[in-house]
Protein backbone atom coordinates (compact mmCIF):
# COMPACT_ATOMS: atom_id res chain seq x y z
CA UNK A 1 0.00 0.00 0.00
CA UNK A 2 1.23 3.42 -0.56
CA UNK A 3 0.97 6.01 2.22
CA UNK A 4 -2.13 7.82 0.52
CA UNK A 5 -4.04 5.00 0.69
CA UNK A 6 -2.82 3.93 3.68
CA UNK A 7 -3.95 7.03 5.33
CA UNK A 8 -7.41 6.83 3.35
CA UNK A 9 -7.97 3.85 4.56
CA UNK A 10 -7.11 4.93 8.73
CA UNK A 11 -9.21 8.04 7.53
CA UNK A 12 -11.90 6.27 6.21
CA UNK A 13 -12.32 4.04 9.15
CA UNK A 14 -12.00 6.50 11.71
CA UNK A 15 -14.57 8.62 10.37
CA UNK A 16 -17.13 5.50 9.66
CA UNK A 17 -16.42 4.14 13.47
CA UNK A 18 -16.64 7.43 15.18
CA UNK A 19 -20.37 7.95 14.13
CA UNK A 20 -20.81 3.89 14.73
CA UNK A 21 -19.73 4.04 18.21
CA UNK A 22 -21.61 5.22 21.37
CA UNK A 23 -20.65 1.91 23.44
CA UNK A 24 -18.49 0.91 25.91
CA UNK A 25 -14.76 1.92 25.70
CA UNK A 26 -12.79 0.00 28.22
CA UNK A 27 -8.66 -0.92 28.36
CA UNK A 28 -8.08 -2.87 25.32
CA UNK A 29 -8.27 -6.62 26.49
CA UNK A 30 -7.91 -8.92 24.20
CA UNK A 31 -11.37 -11.31 24.91
CA UNK A 32 -11.15 -14.69 25.53
CA UNK A 33 -10.54 -17.55 23.08
CA UNK A 34 -9.73 -14.66 20.42
CA UNK A 35 -6.60 -15.80 19.43
CA UNK A 36 -5.30 -19.13 18.25
CA UNK A 37 -3.35 -21.58 20.21
CA UNK A 38 -0.12 -21.22 18.70
CA UNK A 39 -0.10 -17.26 19.67
CA UNK A 40 -1.60 -17.82 23.19
CA UNK A 41 1.23 -19.90 23.74
CA UNK A 42 3.97 -17.87 22.34
CA UNK A 43 2.95 -14.12 23.97
CA UNK A 44 3.13 -16.23 27.62
CA UNK A 45 6.64 -17.49 27.30
CA UNK A 46 7.57 -13.88 25.37
CA UNK A 47 6.32 -12.33 29.11
CA UNK A 48 8.13 -15.55 31.13
CA UNK A 49 11.65 -13.61 31.40
CA UNK A 50 10.01 -10.18 32.88
CA UNK A 51 7.91 -11.61 35.17
CA UNK A 52 10.67 -14.07 36.22
CA UNK A 53 13.14 -11.16 36.73
CA UNK A 54 10.08 -9.26 38.67
CA UNK A 55 9.85 -11.97 40.92
CA UNK A 56 13.45 -12.21 41.91
CA UNK A 57 13.12 -8.82 42.46
CA UNK A 58 10.41 -8.99 44.72
CA UNK A 59 12.12 -11.66 46.78
CA UNK A 60 15.13 -9.79 47.78
CA UNK A 61 12.67 -6.69 48.09
CA UNK A 62 11.01 -9.53 51.10
CA UNK A 63 14.18 -11.01 52.20
CA UNK A 64 15.04 -7.41 53.33
CA UNK A 65 12.20 -6.59 54.74
CA UNK A 66 9.19 -8.61 55.20
CA UNK A 67 7.01 -5.14 55.35
CA UNK A 68 7.32 -5.35 51.71
CA UNK A 69 4.47 -7.95 51.34
CA UNK A 70 1.37 -6.56 52.29
CA UNK A 71 2.33 -3.26 50.33
CA UNK A 72 2.80 -4.92 47.08
CA UNK A 73 -0.98 -6.46 47.47
CA UNK A 74 -2.19 -3.23 48.16
CA UNK A 75 -0.59 -2.41 45.32
CA UNK A 76 -1.88 -5.16 43.13
CA UNK A 77 -5.50 -4.00 44.39
CA UNK A 78 -4.91 -0.36 43.97
CA UNK A 79 -3.95 -1.25 39.90
CA UNK A 80 -7.41 -3.13 39.98
CA UNK A 81 -9.58 -0.65 41.99
CA UNK A 82 -8.74 1.98 39.74
CA UNK A 83 -8.86 0.33 36.66
CA UNK A 84 -12.61 -1.00 37.31
CA UNK A 85 -13.72 2.49 38.16
CA UNK A 86 -15.90 4.28 35.80
CA UNK A 87 -13.78 7.63 34.71
CA UNK A 88 -15.29 10.68 33.10
CA UNK A 89 -15.23 10.65 29.58
CA UNK A 90 -16.78 13.02 26.88
CA UNK A 91 -19.22 11.05 25.09
CA UNK A 92 -20.52 9.95 28.28
CA UNK A 93 -19.95 5.99 27.66
CA UNK A 94 -18.17 4.56 30.85
CA UNK A 95 -14.42 3.98 30.12
CA UNK A 96 -11.45 2.96 32.13
CA UNK A 97 -8.17 3.54 33.05
CA UNK A 98 -5.36 0.88 32.11
CA UNK A 99 -3.41 2.35 35.60
CA UNK A 100 -0.28 0.65 34.56
CA UNK A 101 1.33 3.68 33.73
CA UNK A 102 0.82 4.63 37.05
CA UNK A 103 1.74 1.76 38.84
CA UNK A 104 4.87 1.94 36.87
CA UNK A 105 5.48 5.17 37.88
CA UNK A 106 5.19 4.36 41.62
CA UNK A 107 6.37 0.93 41.90
CA UNK A 108 8.58 0.33 39.16
CA UNK A 109 7.92 -1.84 36.34
CA UNK A 110 9.19 -4.86 37.07
CA UNK A 111 6.84 -4.93 40.22
CA UNK A 112 4.01 -4.16 38.32
CA UNK A 113 4.83 -6.65 35.59
CA UNK A 114 3.94 -9.24 38.42
CA UNK A 115 1.47 -7.74 39.95
CA UNK A 116 -0.23 -6.59 36.25
CA UNK A 117 -0.31 -11.12 35.40
CA UNK A 118 -2.28 -11.12 38.58
CA UNK A 119 -4.65 -7.99 38.09
CA UNK A 120 -5.31 -9.56 34.61
CA UNK A 121 -5.75 -12.93 35.82
CA UNK A 122 -8.78 -11.07 38.47
CA UNK A 123 -9.85 -9.10 35.74
CA UNK A 124 -10.88 -11.74 33.85
CA UNK A 125 -11.96 -14.23 36.21
CA UNK A 126 -14.32 -10.90 38.42
CA UNK A 127 -14.73 -8.70 35.53
CA UNK A 128 -14.64 -10.48 32.25
CA UNK A 129 -11.85 -8.69 30.95
CA UNK A 130 -9.46 -10.44 29.02
CA UNK A 131 -9.20 -14.17 29.44
CA UNK A 132 -6.84 -17.41 30.32
CA UNK A 133 -5.92 -17.78 27.16
CA UNK A 134 -5.24 -14.52 26.48
CA UNK A 135 -3.63 -14.16 29.05
CA UNK A 136 -0.23 -14.26 27.94
CA UNK A 137 -0.67 -11.93 24.95
CA UNK A 138 -3.05 -9.25 27.44
CA UNK A 139 -0.07 -9.62 30.18
CA UNK A 140 2.54 -8.79 27.83
CA UNK A 141 0.31 -5.79 26.29
CA UNK A 142 -0.42 -4.12 29.44
CA UNK A 143 1.96 -5.51 32.49
CA UNK A 144 5.43 -5.38 30.02
CA UNK A 145 5.40 -3.26 27.19
CA UNK A 146 2.83 -0.44 28.72
CA UNK A 147 4.69 -0.12 31.95
CA UNK A 148 8.37 -0.42 30.80
CA UNK A 149 7.86 2.14 27.73
CA UNK A 150 5.86 4.58 30.27
CA UNK A 151 8.82 4.15 32.78
CA UNK A 152 11.72 4.59 29.98
CA UNK A 153 9.72 7.87 28.81
CA UNK A 154 9.37 9.56 32.51
CA UNK A 155 13.12 8.57 33.30
CA UNK A 156 14.41 10.09 29.35
CA UNK A 157 12.10 13.03 30.11
CA UNK A 158 13.37 13.53 33.94
CA UNK A 159 17.16 13.39 32.17
CA UNK A 160 16.28 15.83 30.01
CA UNK A 161 15.11 18.20 32.04
CA UNK A 162 11.43 17.84 31.19
CA UNK A 163 9.05 19.44 34.20
CA UNK A 164 7.72 16.67 36.07
CA UNK A 165 3.90 17.25 35.57
CA UNK A 166 4.53 17.19 31.66
CA UNK A 167 7.09 13.82 32.06
CA UNK A 168 4.02 11.95 33.95
CA UNK A 169 1.48 12.95 31.70
CA UNK A 170 3.63 12.31 28.60
CA UNK A 171 5.00 8.54 30.20
CA UNK A 172 0.80 7.77 31.07
CA UNK A 173 -0.48 8.67 27.77
CA UNK A 174 2.48 7.10 25.78
CA UNK A 175 2.39 4.01 27.63
CA UNK A 176 -1.07 3.61 27.34
CA UNK A 177 -1.01 4.56 23.18
CA UNK A 178 2.44 1.33 23.07
CA UNK A 179 -0.15 -0.54 24.97
CA UNK A 180 -2.86 -0.41 22.23
CA UNK A 181 -0.53 -0.53 19.38
CA UNK A 182 0.98 -3.62 20.69
CA UNK A 183 -2.71 -5.20 21.56
CA UNK A 184 -3.18 -4.25 17.32
CA UNK A 185 -0.01 -5.65 16.39
CA UNK A 186 -0.80 -8.73 18.48
CA UNK A 187 -4.56 -8.93 16.73
CA UNK A 188 -2.68 -8.19 13.73
CA UNK A 189 -0.55 -10.82 13.77
CA UNK A 190 -3.34 -13.54 14.11
CA UNK A 191 -5.79 -12.26 11.79
CA UNK A 192 -5.41 -11.49 8.49
CA UNK A 193 -7.36 -12.93 5.62
CA UNK A 194 -7.24 -10.68 3.17
CA UNK A 195 -4.37 -8.62 3.33
CA UNK A 196 -0.55 -8.46 4.37
CA UNK A 197 -0.10 -7.85 7.77
CA UNK A 198 0.66 -4.80 7.49
CA UNK A 199 -2.70 -3.65 6.18
CA UNK A 200 -4.05 -5.60 8.98
CA UNK A 201 -1.79 -4.06 11.54
CA UNK A 202 -3.15 -0.44 10.28
CA UNK A 203 -7.37 -1.44 10.38
CA UNK A 204 -6.83 -2.80 13.76
CA UNK A 205 -5.13 0.34 14.52
CA UNK A 206 -7.80 2.56 12.96
CA UNK A 207 -10.82 0.78 14.28
CA UNK A 208 -10.00 1.01 17.90
CA UNK A 209 -8.35 4.77 17.76
CA UNK A 210 -11.55 6.60 18.32
CA UNK A 211 -11.98 5.10 21.82
CA UNK A 212 -8.35 4.47 22.36
CA UNK A 213 -6.87 7.68 21.57
CA UNK A 214 -9.00 10.33 23.42
CA UNK A 215 -8.81 7.46 26.33
CA UNK A 216 -4.78 8.04 26.53
CA UNK A 217 -5.08 11.89 26.95
CA UNK A 218 -7.36 11.39 29.62
CA UNK A 219 -5.13 8.49 31.59
CA UNK A 220 -2.11 10.83 30.79
CA UNK A 221 -4.61 14.06 32.71
CA UNK A 222 -5.16 11.82 35.74
CA UNK A 223 -1.74 10.37 36.03
CA UNK A 224 -0.84 14.01 36.73
CA UNK A 225 -3.55 14.79 38.62
CA UNK A 226 -3.13 11.99 40.97
CA UNK A 227 0.58 12.21 41.34
CA UNK A 228 -0.04 15.79 42.17
CA UNK A 229 -2.08 15.32 44.63
CA UNK A 230 -0.15 12.66 46.58
CA UNK A 231 2.95 15.29 46.04
CA UNK A 232 0.97 17.27 48.25
CA UNK A 233 -0.33 15.15 50.74
CA UNK A 234 1.74 12.36 50.58
CA UNK A 235 5.49 12.76 50.49
CA UNK A 236 6.18 9.80 52.71
CA UNK A 237 4.31 7.09 50.86
CA UNK A 238 5.52 7.99 47.43
CA UNK A 239 9.02 7.47 49.39
CA UNK A 240 7.69 4.29 50.46
CA UNK A 241 6.83 3.46 47.41
CA UNK A 242 10.19 4.55 45.36
CA UNK A 243 8.50 7.70 43.15
CA UNK A 244 10.73 10.37 45.10
CA UNK A 245 14.00 9.40 45.78
CA UNK A 246 16.11 11.95 46.78
CA UNK A 247 16.21 14.44 49.78
CA UNK B 1 -20.19 -5.01 44.30
CA UNK B 2 -18.65 -7.50 41.89
CA UNK B 3 -21.33 -9.34 40.65
CA UNK B 4 -19.48 -12.16 39.63
CA UNK B 5 -18.20 -12.84 43.33
CA UNK B 6 -21.51 -12.20 44.61
CA UNK B 7 -23.53 -15.25 42.13
CA UNK B 8 -20.64 -17.27 42.53
CA UNK B 9 -20.95 -17.52 46.27
CA UNK B 10 -24.80 -18.37 45.59
CA UNK B 11 -24.69 -21.02 42.53
CA UNK B 12 -25.67 -24.70 43.16
CA UNK B 13 -22.77 -25.69 41.78
CA UNK B 14 -20.41 -24.08 44.58
CA UNK B 15 -19.85 -27.08 46.44
CA UNK B 16 -18.75 -29.32 43.59
CA UNK B 17 -15.23 -29.90 43.80
CA UNK B 18 -13.23 -26.95 42.54
CA UNK B 19 -10.54 -29.24 40.80
CA UNK B 20 -13.18 -30.90 39.11
CA UNK B 21 -14.67 -27.59 37.48
CA UNK B 22 -11.43 -25.98 36.19
CA UNK B 23 -10.18 -29.16 34.37
CA UNK B 24 -13.84 -29.26 32.58
CA UNK B 25 -13.59 -25.84 32.08
CA UNK B 26 -9.93 -24.99 30.96
CA UNK B 27 -9.89 -28.77 28.42
CA UNK B 28 -13.53 -27.13 27.14
CA UNK B 29 -11.57 -23.69 26.63
CA UNK B 30 -8.82 -25.33 24.96
CA UNK B 31 -11.07 -27.47 22.58
CA UNK B 32 -12.67 -24.31 21.58
CA UNK B 33 -9.56 -22.71 20.36
CA UNK B 34 -7.60 -25.51 18.54
CA UNK B 35 -10.63 -26.63 16.73
CA UNK B 36 -12.52 -23.04 16.12
CA UNK B 37 -15.13 -24.47 13.90
CA UNK B 38 -18.86 -23.57 14.06
CA UNK B 39 -20.43 -26.81 15.33
CA UNK B 40 -17.91 -27.38 18.33
CA UNK B 41 -18.34 -24.00 19.39
CA UNK B 42 -21.87 -24.42 19.20
CA UNK B 43 -22.12 -26.84 21.12
CA UNK B 44 -19.89 -25.79 24.01
CA UNK B 45 -21.60 -22.93 24.23
CA UNK B 46 -24.85 -24.54 25.01
CA UNK B 47 -23.40 -27.03 27.70
CA UNK B 48 -21.60 -24.53 29.34
CA UNK B 49 -24.74 -22.03 28.80
CA UNK B 50 -27.07 -25.31 30.38
CA UNK B 51 -24.69 -26.23 32.63
CA UNK B 52 -24.34 -22.55 34.55
CA UNK B 53 -28.07 -21.60 34.14
CA UNK B 54 -30.02 -24.67 35.05
CA UNK B 55 -27.46 -26.76 37.31
CA UNK B 56 -25.51 -23.65 38.70
CA UNK B 57 -28.88 -21.41 39.09
CA UNK B 58 -27.49 -18.31 38.15
CA UNK B 59 -30.23 -15.85 36.72
CA UNK B 60 -30.14 -16.61 32.84
CA UNK B 61 -31.01 -13.04 32.32
CA UNK B 62 -27.14 -12.01 34.53
CA UNK B 63 -25.70 -14.79 32.62
CA UNK B 64 -27.38 -12.89 29.07
CA UNK B 65 -25.97 -9.69 30.35
CA UNK B 66 -22.19 -10.98 31.15
CA UNK B 67 -22.53 -12.33 27.81
CA UNK B 68 -22.64 -9.06 26.31
CA UNK B 69 -19.63 -7.61 28.49
CA UNK B 70 -17.24 -8.50 25.45
CA UNK B 71 -19.56 -7.46 22.46
CA UNK B 72 -17.88 -4.04 21.93
CA UNK B 73 -14.79 -5.37 21.50
CA UNK B 74 -16.00 -8.47 19.59
CA UNK B 75 -17.91 -5.87 16.77
CA UNK B 76 -14.97 -3.54 16.37
CA UNK B 77 -12.22 -6.32 16.02
CA UNK B 78 -14.56 -8.32 13.40
CA UNK B 79 -15.31 -5.12 11.28
CA UNK B 80 -11.17 -5.05 11.31
CA UNK B 81 -11.10 -8.12 10.16
CA UNK B 82 -14.02 -8.35 7.39
CA UNK B 83 -14.20 -4.40 5.78
CA UNK B 84 -11.28 -3.69 3.52
CA UNK B 85 -10.32 -0.74 1.60
CA UNK B 86 -9.03 -1.41 -1.49
CA UNK B 87 -8.93 -0.73 -5.57
CA UNK B 88 -10.71 -3.45 -6.55
CA UNK B 89 -13.94 -4.64 -5.41
CA UNK B 90 -14.01 -8.20 -3.50
CA UNK B 91 -17.16 -10.68 -3.83
CA UNK B 92 -19.32 -10.37 -0.92
CA UNK B 93 -19.86 -6.40 -1.09
CA UNK B 94 -18.27 -2.76 -2.13
CA UNK B 95 -19.67 0.70 -1.90
CA UNK B 96 -17.22 2.83 -3.65
CA UNK B 97 -15.16 5.79 -1.83
CA UNK B 98 -13.95 8.12 -4.27
CA UNK B 99 -11.65 5.57 -6.51
CA UNK B 100 -11.86 3.39 -4.04
CA UNK B 101 -14.32 0.48 -2.41
CA UNK B 102 -14.93 -0.25 1.34
CA UNK B 103 -15.50 -3.98 0.04
CA UNK B 104 -15.53 -7.50 1.82
CA UNK B 105 -15.29 -11.00 0.97
CA UNK B 106 -16.75 -13.85 1.69
CA UNK B 107 -14.15 -15.88 3.19
CA UNK B 108 -13.50 -13.08 5.67
CA UNK B 109 -16.74 -12.74 6.50
CA UNK B 110 -17.11 -16.56 7.21
CA UNK B 111 -13.55 -15.78 9.42
CA UNK B 112 -15.13 -13.23 11.45
CA UNK B 113 -18.49 -15.09 12.55
CA UNK B 114 -16.15 -18.48 13.32
CA UNK B 115 -14.24 -15.97 15.21
CA UNK B 116 -17.23 -14.33 16.90
CA UNK B 117 -18.53 -17.78 17.90
CA UNK B 118 -15.41 -19.25 18.90
CA UNK B 119 -14.88 -16.55 21.01
CA UNK B 120 -18.33 -16.61 22.53
CA UNK B 121 -18.39 -20.16 23.73
CA UNK B 122 -14.40 -19.64 25.27
CA UNK B 123 -16.26 -17.09 27.01
CA UNK B 124 -19.07 -19.42 28.59
CA UNK B 125 -16.33 -21.46 29.48
CA UNK B 126 -14.51 -18.93 31.47
CA UNK B 127 -17.71 -18.04 32.96
CA UNK B 128 -18.50 -21.33 34.08
CA UNK B 129 -15.71 -21.54 35.96
CA UNK B 130 -15.60 -17.81 37.16
CA UNK B 131 -19.72 -18.45 38.02
CA UNK B 132 -19.67 -21.22 40.06
CA UNK B 133 -16.44 -21.47 41.88
CA UNK B 134 -15.67 -18.68 44.37
CA UNK B 135 -11.60 -17.39 44.57
CA UNK B 136 -10.19 -19.01 47.61
CA UNK B 137 -11.36 -22.23 46.01
CA UNK B 138 -9.16 -21.48 42.81
CA UNK B 139 -6.57 -20.64 44.79
CA UNK B 140 -6.63 -23.89 46.35
CA UNK B 141 -6.48 -25.50 42.93
CA UNK B 142 -3.47 -23.22 41.96
CA UNK B 143 -1.81 -24.12 44.85
CA UNK B 144 -2.25 -27.60 44.14
CA UNK B 145 -0.80 -26.91 40.36
CA UNK B 146 2.75 -25.53 42.41
CA UNK B 147 2.13 -22.16 41.52
CA UNK B 148 4.91 -20.32 42.81
CA UNK B 149 4.09 -19.04 46.72
CA UNK B 150 5.01 -15.71 47.00
CA UNK B 151 2.22 -15.37 43.97
CA UNK B 152 -0.59 -17.49 45.46
CA UNK B 153 -0.14 -15.13 48.72
CA UNK B 154 -0.17 -12.04 46.71
CA UNK B 155 -3.57 -13.40 45.08
CA UNK B 156 -4.96 -14.03 48.61
CA UNK B 157 -4.12 -10.67 49.65
CA UNK B 158 -5.15 -8.80 46.74
CA UNK B 159 -8.43 -9.99 46.45
CA UNK B 160 -8.86 -9.64 50.30
CA UNK B 161 -8.07 -5.80 49.64
CA UNK B 162 -9.74 -4.99 46.70
CA UNK B 163 -13.25 -5.38 48.56
CA UNK B 164 -11.41 -3.32 51.14
CA UNK B 165 -10.13 -0.25 48.51
CA UNK B 166 -14.18 -0.56 47.02
CA UNK B 167 -15.80 0.42 49.99
CA UNK B 168 -13.23 2.95 50.81
CA UNK B 169 -13.60 4.42 47.24
CA UNK B 170 -17.82 4.13 47.48
CA UNK B 171 -17.16 6.00 50.84
CA UNK B 172 -15.15 8.67 49.04
CA UNK B 173 -17.86 9.09 46.18
CA UNK B 174 -20.42 9.72 48.29
CA UNK B 175 -18.71 12.03 50.04
CA UNK B 176 -17.82 13.94 46.96
CA UNK B 177 -21.49 13.91 45.34
CA UNK B 178 -22.13 15.28 48.61
CA UNK B 179 -20.15 18.42 48.55
CA UNK B 180 -20.52 18.90 45.31
CA UNK B 181 -17.97 16.84 43.25
CA UNK B 182 -18.44 15.49 40.09
CA UNK B 183 -20.85 17.55 38.77
CA UNK B 184 -19.70 18.30 35.22
CA UNK B 185 -16.82 17.07 32.97
CA UNK B 186 -13.79 19.03 34.70
CA UNK B 187 -15.04 18.47 38.62
CA UNK B 188 -15.37 14.87 37.65
CA UNK B 189 -11.61 14.80 36.13
CA UNK B 190 -11.09 16.38 39.68
CA UNK B 191 -13.24 14.46 41.54
CA UNK B 192 -11.35 11.35 40.31
CA UNK B 193 -7.73 12.39 40.93
CA UNK B 194 -8.51 13.17 44.44
CA UNK B 195 -10.03 9.75 44.87
CA UNK B 196 -7.52 8.02 43.45
CA UNK B 197 -5.29 9.41 45.77
CA UNK B 198 -6.64 9.34 48.60
CA UNK B 199 -7.59 5.95 48.12
CA UNK B 200 -3.47 5.02 47.40
CA UNK B 201 -2.52 6.94 51.18
CA UNK B 202 -5.23 4.92 52.64
CA UNK B 203 -4.18 1.87 51.10
CA UNK B 204 -0.24 2.41 51.91
CA UNK B 205 -1.60 2.99 55.91
CA UNK B 206 -4.07 0.25 56.10
CA UNK B 207 -1.41 -2.32 54.32
CA UNK B 208 0.88 -0.86 57.64
CA UNK B 209 -1.71 -1.63 60.13
CA UNK B 210 -2.54 -5.27 58.68
CA UNK B 211 1.43 -5.69 58.72
CA UNK B 212 1.33 -5.41 62.45
CA UNK B 213 -2.04 -7.24 62.76
CA UNK B 214 -0.82 -10.58 60.97
CA UNK B 215 2.92 -9.60 63.13
CA UNK B 216 1.28 -10.22 66.54
CA UNK B 217 -0.42 -12.79 65.84
CA UNK B 218 2.47 -14.77 65.07
CA UNK B 219 2.78 -14.25 61.02
CA UNK B 220 6.70 -15.64 59.97
CA UNK B 221 6.38 -15.52 56.34
CA UNK B 222 3.78 -17.73 55.47
CA UNK B 223 -0.25 -16.96 55.48
CA UNK B 224 -1.99 -19.88 56.75
CA UNK B 225 -5.74 -20.08 55.50
CA UNK B 226 -7.98 -22.92 56.48
CA UNK B 227 -8.71 -25.09 52.84
CA UNK B 228 -12.60 -25.79 52.50
CA UNK B 229 -12.28 -28.75 50.30
CA UNK B 230 -14.99 -30.76 48.63
CA UNK B 231 -14.09 -34.45 47.66
CA UNK B 232 -14.58 -35.12 43.79
CA UNK B 233 -17.49 -37.61 42.99
CA UNK B 234 -16.55 -40.11 41.04
CA UNK B 235 -20.08 -39.68 39.33
CA UNK B 236 -19.07 -36.08 38.16
CA UNK B 237 -15.84 -37.22 36.92
CA UNK B 238 -16.97 -39.99 35.16
CA UNK B 239 -19.46 -37.09 33.60
CA UNK B 240 -16.24 -34.89 32.85
CA UNK B 241 -14.61 -37.57 31.41
CA UNK B 242 -17.17 -38.90 28.90
CA UNK B 243 -18.16 -35.10 27.75
CA UNK B 244 -14.11 -34.65 27.32
CA UNK B 245 -13.28 -37.40 25.34
CA UNK B 246 -16.30 -36.82 22.94
CA UNK B 247 -15.53 -33.88 22.39
CA UNK B 248 -11.71 -33.95 21.51
CA UNK B 249 -12.64 -37.24 19.46
CA UNK B 250 -15.24 -34.41 17.88
CA UNK B 251 -12.05 -32.01 17.23
CA UNK B 252 -9.61 -34.55 15.97
CA UNK B 253 -12.54 -35.85 13.66
CA UNK B 254 -13.20 -32.27 12.47
CA UNK B 255 -8.95 -31.66 11.74
CA UNK B 256 -8.70 -34.97 9.77
CA UNK B 257 -12.14 -34.47 7.67
CA UNK B 258 -10.88 -30.89 6.45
Amino acid sequence: MNRRKKLSTAGGFALVLSLAIAGNASAMHIMEGYLPGGFCVAWGVLCLPFLGAGLRAMRNALKENRRVLPLLAMAGAFIFVISSLKIPSVTGSCSHMTGTGLGALLFGPGAVSVLGVIVLLFQALLLAHGGLTTLGANTFSMAVAGPFAAYGIYRLCQKGGVNRRLSVFLAAAFGDLFTYCVTALQLALAHHTDVSFGGAFLKFLAVFAPTQIPLAVIEGILTVLILAALETYAKPELRAAGFIKED
Amino acid sequence: MITIDRLCYNSKLRFVNAGEKFAFAVLTLCACVISRSFLISGFVLLTAGILTVWKGGIPASAYLKFLRIPLAFLLLSSLAIFLNVKERPMDLFALPLGSYYLTGSRASLFYALQLILTALASVSCLYFLSLNTPMPDLLAVLRRLHCPKLILELMLLIYRFIFVLFEISYAIRTAQNARLGNRDYRTSLKSFGALASALLIRAMKKSGALYDAMESRCYDGDIQVLDETYPPKRKEILGILVFEVFLYALVVAKKVLS
